[in-house]
């Protein structure tokens, strides 16, 4: 089969309502969720959950199906808190949730309709339509937000429940179901069943769908499910990537927060020194990555300015700008005049840094493009 | 050359564009270059049968094919007019030491 382009934007279209989904923030709708883990459970054959526990995070989620496991009491404030919050629900201490159905509520399920889907599109339909609704929101939301999240979730653990003992509490984040990030691959599977209404195709995803379009992540096991809220705060820069200076970039109701620069996770302390950073400070940061984390906050021009830069020539493209940094590599930045004036009639400046040893701006400029000083030359520029 | 804010199509041969498949157009059918996330503003092409092409082997680097005439608009730039040939696109990228990142308007 082959799409044309009325099924792409149709595809387009699916993908950008599961992106909105997947960035939701905001609490869960908690009948919803439910209904749809009991038919999440109900089309893998398995009978439903005699209980549904609802925690603040991912975090509490994964300590909850550890204590729900057998794994012992004590931890950190914000473990019995977890543990405070399964007695609340009407939980037993020893009442256990049973085998994981991660596979059978997920991973087969998604094996299925990819099958079914390959079949009734053709290899290069289905191929054709990943492109047009998947990759996009694969990289932004699994790449940047979920897998960041896990790998976060991964270390806190590790950090708080270390070596052996601490094993029950870390495996539980391995056996998580994605809840409103698992959009990032539905959203190819409800394309596919747009197109080819007949084949099936979204039969044995209705469940996990309708769990995903509801709340956060969540775990399946025999017995009990375990289901988390959404965050409270989601912040994330131009490109897509986890970013915010003045608090947790990620944030769930709880309490547990993900700190992030520009997509690299940052320590909570150097986040709370951000909003007060002075040239002197940064100067005696000694860690590179993080001083990079502190010149990018404070912003690269004010600091050129504050820290006595040299202007180091100016052509019809930009002005350059250089810095020493002790322990560093140099500071070298293009300053440039945008070609296309504000409403107001203005023209916006803004700063490009460049490798150490450009020499000129128009070097510079023409590196941001991949290419020498001597082959760049736009014609028009807007 | 022609360059709309951080994109620069650059001219070539047609012997220098590899294997390419059609990009998928967006929800409203529009040939996509670049699209800022937080801004939603994209560089669109257009025109009497352009195609927007990527690279089999890397879908992130893009040609446009114009036959006869194509135009590039953005809601943040002026409109550019692209004579016939055919194009390579390259997004604007930032020095950071030892790698570097897009920049996107």
């Amino acid at each position: 089969m082959k799409l044309t382009h009325a099924d792409e934007a149709m595809a387009a279209a699916v993908e950008e309502r599961w992106l909105a989904a997947a960035a939701q923030t905001g609490p869960a709708q908690r009948a919803a969720a439910e209904a749809g883990v009991r038919e999440a459970y109900r089309l893998a054959g398995a009978p439903e959950p005699g209980r549904i526990y609802w925690f603040g995070s991912p975090r509490a989620g994964a300590a909850a199906v550890a204590l729900l496991s057998g794994a012992p009491a004590p931890g950190p404030a914000w473990f019995a808190a977890v543990h405070a919050g399964l007695l609340d629900q009407g939980w037993t201490p020893g009442e256990t949730a049973g085998a994981s159905l991660r596979r059978r509520v997920r991973t087969e399920p998604w094996a299925a309709a990819r099958k079914a889907a390959v079949e009734a599109l053709g290899a290069d339909g289905w191929a054709q339509l990943g492109a047009a609704a998947g990759r996009r929101s694969w990289g932004l939301m699994m790449d940047l937000v979920a897998g960041r999240l896990r790998l976060r979730l991964g270390e806190d653990l590790a950090a708080d429940f270390p070596g052996d003992t601490g094993r029950p509490v870390r495996t539980p984040v391995l056996d998580a179901i994605y809840g409103q990030h698992d959009g990032a691959w539905l959203s190819t599977f409800e394309a596919a069943d747009r197109l080819c209404p007949d084949a099936g195709l979204m039969t044995g995803l209705t469940g996990l769908a309708q769990v995903a379009r509801h709340c956060g992540w969540w775990w399946a096991n025999e017995r009990a499910a375990v289901l988390t809220e959404r965050p409270e705060t989601l912040a994330r820069d131009n490109v897509g990537r986890l970013h915010r200076g003045e608090g947790a970039a990620m944030e769930f109701p709880d309490g547990y927060g993900l700190w992030a620069w520009r997509g690299m996770p940052i320590p909570a302390d150097l986040a709370a020194e951000l909003p007060t950073l002075d040239v002197d400070r940064i100067r005696r940061e000694e860690n590179a990555e993080i001083r990079r984390v502190m010149l990018e906050h404070f912003g690269y021009e004010r600091y050129l300015r504050e820290s006595g830069a040299r202007r180091s020539g100016s052509d019809e493209t930009g002005t350059l700008w250089h810095l020493d940094l002790p322990g560093d590599e140099p500071l070298v930045m293009v300053e440039v005049v945008n070609s296309t004036p504000e409403p107001d009639g203005t023209s916006r400046v803004y700063w490009l840094r460049v490798p150490p040893r450009t020499r000129s701006a128009r070097e510079g400029v023409a590196w941001t493009f991949g290419l020498t000083a001597e082959e760049y030359h736009p014609l028009i520029q807007t | 050359m022609y360059r709309q804010g951080d994109v620069l199509f650059i001219p070539v041969e047609p012997a220098a564009v590899p294997d390419c498949g059609p990009v998928p157009r967006d929800r409203r059918g529009r040939m996509v270059v670049a699209r800022g996330e937080a801004t939603g503003h994209a560089h669109v092409v257009g025109g009497p049968g352009l195609r927007l092409l990527a690279d089999l082997d890397d879908p992130e680097r893009m040609f446009v094919e114009v036959p006869a005439h194509g135009r590039i608009t953005h809601e943040e730039h002026g409109p550019i007019s692209l004579p016939a040939g055919h194009y390579r696109v390259v997004r604007q990228r930032e020095y950071l030491p030892g790698t570097f990142r897009p920049v996107a308007d």
